[in-house]
């Protein structure tokens, strides 16, 4: 018999199977617990995910980030407005809360639907009191996105700043401590971990849309849509906020 | 010799501004509407329509800004169709000149023709990639495109932006279109295809065009 080495042919074929086998079974075991490959989990760190309890809601963060602290977090709003001033986590419990269930559609062709709790933006400019010429607020968030939208856009029904979601404050992977809920708008215009809000005159290109092939309005445009709860099956969408689902 | 080219310059790239008010008669007639393939638009059927007169252009923002001095717009985006309106503002500005919402039926007869044909201009794409990698909407001055034509010389009934009608479903209007862009899917709207929108929804990817 011929020999390669030590090993004969027959010898090489079967631990070559063996191989081959060990590899499909790891890569079947790793698939079926997915949750376990979940990079960030035990970290003090957050990023992009879509295993375990994320299956049924994508997480997608522009760069990984450090978990935010939420008893040293404030909210800054800087920029063109009066009063521009900090807010604690504290100081949000004075504000009406108020709940909406919402669809977030990702630009990636998946959406998700969930309860979301918070505030609307017109409760904070009560306070901090924007100049006339301040057009739009640009969110500076923990994973160094940054994300502009009009104040015409903000203002709308169903904008809010959310801190919870289903009841519960945000996770981290959801944007904790705060984010933004533009149903309307796809979910790169629904900026998270959101560190700063500074008002702005002008119009500004956020983070996606400068280097992606991505609208800077962001409003949802009619097309197919692939819902996670329902197994991605495409529905057709109207544009705009998604409500028939 | 001189003006004659100034002249003949003028008209090859502002034709859309300065004819954008002309209206284009349907004849009176039988056509193809809906389509079985598409749960929105099935069942196909046959349709008599008595003529109607339809803009040829969707209304421009420069347009609407002349009845109401309150729509405000992007620089340079005058001749862009003017979007951002609601229903009851669409029609009261068709009124306010005039005229009136298309219902549906007009429309579509007006992109199709009477050969049923799937895209103003026939049964096939212009381009599989209308404009590829891009997500977003991208408006452009009325007109621009000139393959974008129905038989009837209709411009703009696949591309550029959907479009209100006086046609309602349930509590919601039907909007005809439109896109040059279904989300990451690039294909022109087809004639038959149809969205239904709250009417009070004002978003940039809807337009309209009135008839008489």
């Amino acid at each position: 018999m011929r020999t390669l080495g030590k090993i004969t042919r027959r010898l090489f074929l079967e631990r070559g199977l063996w191989a081959t086998a060990l590899i499909f079974w790891s890569w079947c075991r790793g698939s079926s617990n997915a949750e376990e490959l979940h990079t960030y989990k035990g970290t003090d760190y957050i990023g992009k995910t879509r295993e375990g309890e994320y299956k049924n809601f994508y997480i997608n963060f522009w760069k990984p980030m450090r978990r935010i602290n939420g008893e040293t977090w404030e909210l800054k709003i800087t920029g063109l407005c009066d009063t521009p001033q900090s807010f604690t986590l504290e100081n949000f419990k004075s504000f009406t809360t108020t709940t909406q269930s919402s669809r977030m559609k990702c630009v990636e062709c998946w959406s998700a639907r969930a309860q979301w709790s918070g505030f609307s933006i017109h409760e904070l400019e009560q306070i901090v009191q924007p100049k006339p010429e301040a057009k739009g607020i640009l969110f500076h968030c923990g994973d160094e996105y940054k994300e502009y939208l009009p104040r015409t856009a903000l203002n709308q029904d169903q904008v809010i700043l959310a801190h919870s979601m289903n009841g519960k404050p945000l996770t981290d992977a959801h944007g904790f401590p705060l984010r933004l809920i533009a149903p309307s708008k796809y979910g790169y215009k629904n900026p998270k971990a959101i560190l700063e809000m500074e008002y702005v005159s002008e119009h500004q290109a956020g983070t996606w849309s400068k280097i992606g092939p991505y609208s800077q309005d962001g409003t949802i445009l009619p097309g197919t849509d692939h819902p996670l709860e329902f197994g991605k099956e495409p529905r057709r969408i109207s544009g705009g906020e998604i409500t028939d689902y | 010799m001189k003006f004659h080219g100034i002249l003949i310059i003028f008209l090859t790239f502002c034709p859309a501004v300065s004819f954008a008010s002309k209206m284009v008669e349907i004849p009176t007639g039988q056509f193809i509407m809906g389509d079985d393939n598409d749960p929105y638009a099935t069942p196909r059927h046959k349709m008599y329509l008595d003529s109607f007169s339809i803009d040829r252009y969707e209304a421009t923002n420069e347009e609407f800004k002349e009845q109401f001095p309150e729509h405000s717009f992007w620089k340079n985006a005058g001749s862009h169709p003017a979007t951002k309106i609601t229903w009851e503002e669409a029609k009261a500005y068709c009124i306010k000149i005039g005229k009136r919402l298309p219902r549906e039926e007009e429309w579509e007869k007006a992109a199709r023709g009477d050969d049923a044909r799937i895209y103003p201009w026939g049964n096939k794409p212009l381009r599989k990639k209308a404009h590829p990698f891009h997500s977003g909407l991208i408006k452009r001055r009325v007109g621009l495109n000139k393959k974008d034509v129905s038989p009837y010389g209709v411009r703009d009934m696949a591309g550029s932006v959907w479009e209100w009608t006086a046609s309602d479903f349930y509590k919601k209007k039907i909007t005809r279109g439109g896109l040059w862009n279904f989300h990451l899917e690039y294909e022109y709207s087809k004639t038959f295809d149809r969205n239904l929108v709250a009417p009070s929804n004002r978003l940039p990817f809807i337009g309209f065009r009135c008839a008489r």
